[in-house]
C-alpha cells in the first residue's frame, strides 16, 4: 500500500466514528525466543469485539475500546471510556497468518510466530 | 467589555486544546514506564470511579492482570480498603524486551460518603475491573416523606 491510500483510509475510518476516544497508548512487556515475539498489553475493561489487532508491512497495530457501563450520580472519576492504541515494528520475518490473540482480565496477549528461515541455525564445521 | 471577557475565554480554550493535543503527541511519540498513563495513578494506587445512586454506591477499579485470587476487600462502616497484589506473567524460556507493566502490591483506602451494608456488597471481576456494587445502610438511605 503506496502513503496515499493509507491516508485514504485513514480519512474513511475517522468517519465512521462518532465519538472522538482520548486514546492512551497501553502499557506493554515484550518478550522473546527462537520461535516466536509474544507481547501483552495492559487494557482493562475492554471486551474481546472491541479488540481489533492490525499486521500490514512490517507495522503491528493494536486497539482496543472501552465502553464503561454508567450507573448513577459520578461521586468521582479517575477513568473514562478511552481507545487504547499503540504501533510497532515488527520484523518482515513474521508469519502474519499464524498471529494469534488472547484477552483474559483485561491483559492482550499476541503470539507472533517467528518464521522458519528467520531462526538461527547452527553450522557445523566440516572436517577437510 | 463582556465581547472581550468573551474573547479572553476563547483564547485560553485554544491554549487548552492546544496543549491537549500536545500531550497526545508526546504519548503517540513514545511512552515510558511509570508515567501516569499506565493502570495505576502516581501514587501506586488502581484508577477508581465511584458513582452513586438512590440507595447504594458502585465502585469500579482498574485491575488489569489480577484474579481474584490477588485481591482484598475489606469494608467497615463507610470505610473500604482494596489490596492487591499484581503478579508477574512472565514467560519461561523468553528474553524480555520490553517492560512496562509494572508488578508490585498496592493498598487504597477509601471513605465512602455514607455507611453500606456490608453483608450485601457484592464484587465482579470481569475483563481487568473489579466492580462493588456497595447498597447504603438502612440509616443511610434516601427517605419518601410525604406532605400532610
Amino acid at each position: 500500500m503506496n502513503e496515499t491510500n493509507e491516508l485514504a483510509t485513514r480519512k474513511e475510518n475517522m468517519l465512521e466514528k462518532r465519538v472522538e476516544l482520548p486514546k492512551i497508548a497501553p502499557a506493554v512487556d515484550i518478550f522473546e525466543n527462537e520461535d516466536e515475539i509474544l507481547l501483552h498489553a495492559d487494557m482493562p475493561g475492554v471486551t474481546r469485539e472491541n479488540v481489533t489487532v492490525n499486521v500490514d508491512n512490517g507495522k503491528l497495530e493494536i486497539s482496543g475500546i472501552r465502553n464503561l457501563q454508567k450507573k448513577g450520580n459520578s461521586t468521582w472519576q479517575e477513568f473514562t471510556d478511552v481507545e487504547y492504541r499503540r504501533v510497532f515494528a515488527v520484523p518482515q520475518t513474521i508469519v502474519v497468518s499464524k498471529v494469534h490473540a488472547e484477552l483474559k482480565e483485561g491483559v492482550l496477549k499476541l503470539h507472533l510466530p517467528k518464521a522458519e528461515e528467520s531462526k538461527p541455525r547452527t553450522i557445523k564445521i566440516s572436517q577437510l | 467589555m463582556w465581547t472581550r471577557m468573551n474573547d479572553f475565554n476563547r483564547m485560553l480554550d485554544a491554549m487548552d486544546r492546544l496543549r491537549s493535543n500536545l500531550n497526545r503527541v508526546y504519548l503517540d511519540y513514545d511512552r515510558s514506564y511509570g508515567d501516569e498513563f499506565g493502570w495505576r495513578t502516581q501514587n501506586g494506587f488502581p484508577r477508581t470511579n465511584l458513582s452513586e445512586s438512590g440507595d447504594s454506591f458502585q465502585l469500579i477499579a482498574e485491575v488489569p492482570g489480577l484474579t481474584k485470587d490477588d485481591l482484598n476487600i475489606r469494608i467497615q462502616g463507610n470505610y473500604l480498603e482494596l489490596s492487591g497484589t499484581r503478579k508477574s506473567d512472565a514467560p519461561k524460556d523468553y528474553k524480555a524486551q520490553r517492560v512496562e507493566r509494572d508488578t508490585a502490591s498496592f493498598t487504597r483506602s477509601f471513605t465512602l460518603p455514607s455507611e453500606v451494608d456490608a453483608d450485601k456488597i457484592e464484587a465482579v471481576l470481569q475483563d481487568g475491573l473489579l466492580s462493588l456494587s456497595l447498597p447504603k445502610a438502612e440509616a443511610a438511605k434516601p427517605k419518601q416523606i410525604s406532605i400532610s
